[in-house]
């Protein structure tokens, strides 16, 4: 008994050290793990901010003459394109096709809209074949309302919404868009009032969890280990009775 | 809510979740509820200890806590699906499975490295250490007390709480 209770502390302590190491701690995955990366930070943010990075990548030509397919992510993970094979149309040098993606400050303004994400542009070395698409996958911060749609604009605008397939990964949005430009994950600026309420109070209320479940353990554990010692002990001078 | 207005965004994903976890638990059909550390008796420690295993994963993140809302609803819910399935699978079926055939060392140690590996594509590397230490710790549990309403009930309520 005592060499279990030792182990279980010893795993306990171990935990508490390896979780310590990284924040916010305990992590399944439900989440995004970092910090959103603002290029215009909301004021809540702006002390503990860092800037987004950009992304670059390359697709070759296959032996067959299309353009391979890939996927180019910006550095920190918060924006992604991905494309099937032939959705690049074939450099006359056949040389590989440049494709970046940039997280940028300066853009038309989204009349009636509120962006939720970075605006990000891609650009790539070589034109979208046409009738092909590529896939758009933005992710948001876990601390504001999501976007309900991928919005895009290019050259000086204007923004229009071309929507959103969803995404597996919480906190993840995309879509498939037919033209490459500059892309935001956003929702109608009326529904900002109602986006805010979908939020559970756990996060807020993760100190107190903590307490309660330690006041729990200590104020039901001590009386049911209490019960147990003296039905242990019972136990015992019942045997002992002749 | 816009969130729950918006199925395409956190409504898929949760019903994603939702379906992995329920997965995650028909693992264990064919299982009598006490080999996978799931009997009724002493329900009460049990639940306690749940408790206690949140405070600990817990605690680091409180600790440093500077405020901020958690889970979406959609979300939550599909937390409290993937934390069940999890523990039913890892330290449920896969504990009692490698107990039985190679004794309980083999059950914490196998569970765990198996929970990590699950982890691997979803965590980025420096939430690994993290990962298996957690894991460690509910097989620990699972195999000192011989229950899984513990780690279920801590896994669930630290994924929520966060």
């Amino acid at each position: 008994m005592r060499r279990r209770a030792a182990l279980l502390s010893l795993a306990a302590t171990a935990y508490v050290a390896a979780a310590w190491a990284v924040t916010p701690g305990f992590y399944d995955g439900i989440a995004p793990p970092q910090p959103y990366r603002w290029v215009s930070p909301p004021p809540q943010f702006k002390s503990s901010n860092q800037q987004p990075l950009s992304g670059r990548g390359s697709a070759r030509v296959a032996s067959n003459g299309s353009v391979d397919p890939g996927s180019i992510f910006t550095q920190d993970g918060q924006a992604a394109v991905s494309f099937v094979p032939g959705a690049f149309v074939t450099p006359a040098d056949r040389s590989p096709v440049t494709i970046d993606v940039k997280p940028v400050a300066e853009f038309p303004n989204p009349d009636g809209t509120h962006l939720a994400t970075n605006v990000y542009c891609v650009t790539s070395s070589s034109p979208l074949t046409p009738g092909k698409d590529v896939l758009v996958t933005l992710q948001f911060s876990d601390q504001l309302p999501a976007p309900s749609d991928i919005y895009e604009y290019q050259g000086d605008g204007p923004w229009k919404k071309i929507g959103s397939t969803g995404s597996a990964a919480p906190f993840y949005i995309a879509t498939r868009a037919t033209s490459l430009g500059c892309f935001a994950g956003g929702y109608p600026a009326n529904a900002k009032q109602s986006a805010q309420g979908a939020r559970l109070g756990g996060g807020q209320a993760l100190p107190i969890i903590v307490a309660l479940a330690i006041l729990v353990v200590v104020l039901a554990g001590v009386p049911l280990a209490v019960m147990r010692r003296r039905a242990a002990r019972a136990a015992r001078e019942d045997e002992s009775e002749p | 809510m816009l969130a729950l207005r918006a199925p395409g965004v956190l409504g898929l994903q949760g019903l994603t979740l939702v379906a992995g976890g329920a997965a995650l638990c028909l693992l264990a059909a064919g299982r009598r509820p006490e080999e996978l550390g799931l009997g009724r008796s002493h329900l009460g420690g049990r639940l306690l200890g749940g408790a206690a295993l949140a405070a600990v994963l817990l605690l680091p993140a409180a600790a440093r806590w500077g405020g901020g809302p958690g889970l979406a609803p959609a979300l939550g819910v599909a937390a409290v699906a993937v934390s069940v399935g999890e523990e039913v699978a890892f330290r449920g079926v896969l504990f009692a499975a490698l107990e039985e055939a190679y004794g309980p060392a083999a059950a914490v140690l196998g569970s765990t490295a198996a929970w990590t590996l699950a982890h691997v594509l979803s965590h980025p590397a420096p939430f690994l250490p993290a990962v298996t230490a957690a894991g460690l710790l509910l097989a620990a549990w699972r195999w000192a007390a011989r229950d899984l309403v513990g780690p279920i009930v801590g896994h669930v309520l630290a994924d929520v709480a966060l």
